[in-house]
């Protein structure tokens, strides 16, 4: 094996970053007792996996267990703009090779992520299939190296599913995302809760009575919609996807199209992991002051370049708060560039929910390692019997239980008479 | 007039910073720019002397433009070096006010800033706990006598206020700003709840939903508090020591416990009583492991951190803001900001809109102590509706909403008793 080198920041912010560590596992009990226990078979022993997820604390936290797991572990961050340079410090100390430095430029960023896939994974835990597509793409030779990937994020799985179609994807890849235990929580509360704390805390302005207008649906939506209304505003849903309206309708929320809630909206956040949620058309009837934000996982939700070309003079108003002031007097205030503002302007989701999270994708490699001859080369679900096993585990650190059906009860539910 | 007095602040060189962060909140502060251009208007307060206490930041700042853009010269410093941001002093500074504050100096050097601006030879205060008004009335006595009347911001001062009433040494007129609806309202019910729980959210970055988190005392504060910790997925335990407000609080769908059943059973603690000692050593030592301790209220005692230190055998910081007290048993204790309001410490403090309101009635008691202090007894008055409502009206407006009004029949209803 080549030689592990790193390529990171400052080594000296390793002491910063080991804090923030230390705070994560405190939080973490699944995570830790997976190391503790399930993870020590020796299933992991000398596997080369490549990681590129968010790089912060809690990230760090799953390489680290990886890594106590007997893996050789190869981090890179997923965006740059979210990648913790004390954090990937701290790594590098441990022994985890990182290739990831904050505000990396764009072809810095391609640099860090082909290291990474220099170290040879046999293991992928990706996040919106960055390293899966351009290990393919770009190392074709380092594809019979690979027994496995998991995916991390709905827009991952996407791709995958279009890998899949046009026949590119010839490992078994766990969609990780799907699992109960990621997508219910992590997708829905996480970034309902950490993207309402983002807003507030860079804006300082006051969410009670606003307007704000929540485009997408989906789990994403669904929480940012949920913590906006618990914090007092008023929720506008901008959706395609007729039952999604309507189901927002049934939550407690009005639905309207965008062109309609364009005008009313105070606040606007994307959640639709598509491209140009907000377009030109919208920024030129939205009121004076109007702001808007990123939840989904691509910076391309709201399209910045119309906003520029509407715009005199572009000037920061607050630190992650940009200010466009248009040729008729009007002023849209971005938040963190269009970036996914819940990890560019805050520390991404809480500790509780990562820790659910990363227990799925800590598994997910797990079975890989075990599994990869039986399971079929496409997208794969992580068995049931695992993710219902995450959420027991987690009931019991709560000190919440569950029920069991009585036999007499299965046996209603399974006959057909 | 007088040279303006020399500012303290930390570094001139901040005030870019600071001035960027002041253009904000003006932004968005429709109801005083709306009172700059009539019950404020330039020269309304000319010639008046003004000294203002409040935690400085952005906000504050720019109620102290407004009160100088109107005439008056202004000098200001924080309540307490922990609520000093010190680029905002500078910017502050950089427009022509006098300020006094500096973050993060001894306390006995920070009481001398609370003197300078009595020396200042203020006309009006706008205080906060009524500090400069108790100064003016003990140590500084000597002060007292240019000094025509105050507001105050705060329900913890106004008590205090009430108590020189009583014993009959209140010099001046001084009107209960906290009392305005157009304060007390907004500013320490739905202000404090936001700031508070948006605070803890991003300093802890832990999740709430599913947290027990106990708010103690439930007044306006703690009814914001459990509002909004509600409206992330917190279960909530209301701690009172008043059975209506209990009752209140579980007719608000939380339960009501005493502090002693419940420590054993939280996750999240944040105190809003005003009064000391909110949390003791015996909840202390009941707590489960890993508890986050936080304080909203007008003391920065409610929750002691030197009661902590004397239980802990360990302590350090684990994040920014946070400090770990490790018990002889292990149990791992969080305080947030020292046990200083954590809404303020460790973040920005109330929503800027809110604050908008708060400083309208702020500037407008001041105008108005300024203007009919030889009406006034000496003694704690009321914000006059009539402006109150002329706030709230202002402030619907810049919403583009509006308000009904009575028929006469039924004005003249209201008004009869046969």
């Amino acid at each position: 094996m080549a030689e592990r080198t790193s390529t990171i920041a400052d080594p000296g912010l390793a002491d910063e970053g080991d804090r923030r560590i230390a705070w994560v596992e405190k939080y973490s009990p699944l995570l830790t007792s997976l190391k503790d226990g399930e993870l020590r078979d020796g299933a992991l022993a000398g596997k080369r996996i490549a990681l590129a997820i968010h790089l912060e604390a809690k990230t760090a936290y799953l390489a680290l267990v990886l890594a106590e797991a007997g893996a050789d572990v190869t981090v890179g961050g997923s965006n740059p703009a979210t990648t913790r340079d004390d954090v990937c410090a701290a790594l590098v100390r441990r022994g985890v090779a990182v290739h990831a430095t904050h505000g990396a430029s764009a072809d810095q960023w391609e640099t860090e992520l082909e290291r990474v896939l220099e170290s040879e994974p046999e293991i992928i835990v990706d996040d919106g299939a960055e390293l899966v597509s351009r290990l393919v793409a770009r190392k074709p030779e380092l594809v019979a190296n690979v027994l496995g990937s998991s995916e991390e994020t709905t827009t991952g799985v996407v791709k995958l599913r279009a890998m899949e179609r046009d026949g590119a994807l010839t490992w078994p890849a766990i969609a990780a995302n799907d699992a109960y235990c990621k997508h219910l929580f992590d997708n829905r509360y996480g970034t309902g809760e950490s993207t309402v704390s983002a807003i507030l805390k860079v804006t300082n302005l006051l969410a009670a009575g606003k307007v704000v207008v929540v485009i997408g649906y989906g789990w994403v939506g669904k929480g940012v919609a949920k913590y906006f209304d618990g914090m007092g505003a008023r929720v506008v849903v901008s959706e395609v996807d007729e039952v999604k309206a309507l189901e927002a309708v049934a939550d407690g929320h009005r639905a309207a199209s965008l062109d309609e809630a364009c005008e009313v909206g105070e606040w606007f956040v994307t959640c639709t992991g598509g491209i140009d949620a907000i377009r030109g058309v919208h920024f030129e009837r939205m009121r004076d002051g109007a702001l808007v934000a990123n939840a989904g996982h691509y910076g391309h939700e709201i399209d910045l370049d119309a906003l520029r070309e509407l715009a005199t003079e572009v000037v920061e108003a607050r630190g992650d708060v940009t200010e466009y002031r248009l040729r008729d007097g009007r002023r849209i205030h971005v938040v963190a560039d269009g970036e996914l503002v819940n990890i560019a302007a805050g520390d991404g989701h809480a500790v509780e929910i990562m820790d659910l999270s990363f227990s799925v994708q800590a598994l997910s490699a797990h079975y890989l390692a075990r599994n990869h001859e039986r399971m079929r080369p496409g997208l794969n679900r992580l068995p049931e019997e695992i993710d219902r096993g995450i959420a027991r585990a987690k009931l019991a650190t709560l000190g919440a239980s569950v029920d069991v059906l009585t036999p007499r009860q299965r046996e209603y539910l399974e006959s057909w008479r | 007039m007088a040279t303006p007095a020399e500012s303290v602040v930390l570094d001139a060189r901040l005030a870019d910073a600071g001035n960027r962060k002041i253009d904000w909140a003006a932004q968005h502060s429709p109801v005083l720019n709306a009172l700059r251009g009539s019950l404020l208007e330039p020269g309304s307060l000319a010639g008046r002397r003004v000294g203002v206490i409040v935690p400085l930041e952005a906000k504050t700042a720019y109620l102290a433009l407004v009160l100088r853009d109107a005439g008056a010269e202004v000098a200001v410093t924080g309540t307490s070096p922990a609520y000093v941001q010190d680029d905002v002093a500078a910017g502050l500074a950089s427009r022509g006010v006098t300020v006094y504050a500096v973050a993060g100096v001894p306390a006995e050097e920070f009481e001398r800033y609370y003197e300078r601006v009595l020396e200042f030879r203020c006309d009006a205060l706008i205080d906060d706990r009524a500090e400069l008004v108790k100064l003016a009335h003990t140590k500084r006595a000597d002060l007292v006598e240019s000094i025509c009347g105050a507001s105050e911001e705060t329900t913890s001062g106004v008590t205090r206020l009430r108590a020189m009433e009583r014993e009959g040494v209140l010099r001046f007129p001084v009107v209960a700003a906290n009392n305005a609806r157009c304060k007390h309202l907004f500013d320490n019910r739905y202000g404090t709840g936001q700031s508070t729980i948006a605070s803890i959210l991003r300093n802890t970055n832990l999740f709430m939903a599913g947290k027990e988190v106990v708010v103690v005392g439930y007044g306006w504060c703690g009814k914001g508090i459990a509002r909004r910790a509600k409206g992330v997925g917190a279960r909530v335990t209301v701690v009172e020591v008043d059975a209506v407000k209990a009752l209140e609080a579980y007719a608000d769908g939380f339960e009501a416990r005493s502090l002693d059943e419940c420590a054993g059973r939280g996750d999240v603690f944040i105190t809003s009583t005003g009064v000391p000692d909110a949390i003791r050593r015996e909840h202390f030592e009941g707590m489960k492991d890993g508890v986050i301790l936080a304080n909203a209220g007008g003391l920065d005692v409610e929750i002691r951190e030197a009661t902590l230190r004397e239980l802990a055998v360990e302590e350090r910081e684990v994040r920014p803001h946070i400090t770990e007290f490790t018990m002889a048993d292990r149990r791992r204790l969080h305080l947030l900001a020292h046990g200083n309001l954590v809404n303020i410490a460790p973040a920005d403090g109330h929503p800027v809109e809110i604050m908008d309101l708060t400083f309208a009635v702020q500037a407008l008691a001041c105008r108005h102590v300024l203007l009919h202090h030889e009406e006034l007894a000496p003694g704690v008055h009321e914000f006059p509706a009539e402006l109150d409502e002329e706030i709230a009206r202002l402030k619907l407006a810049s919403l583009g909403m509006g308000v009904g009004a009575l028929t006469r029949e039924q004005a003249a209803f209201l008004e009869t008793w046969e």
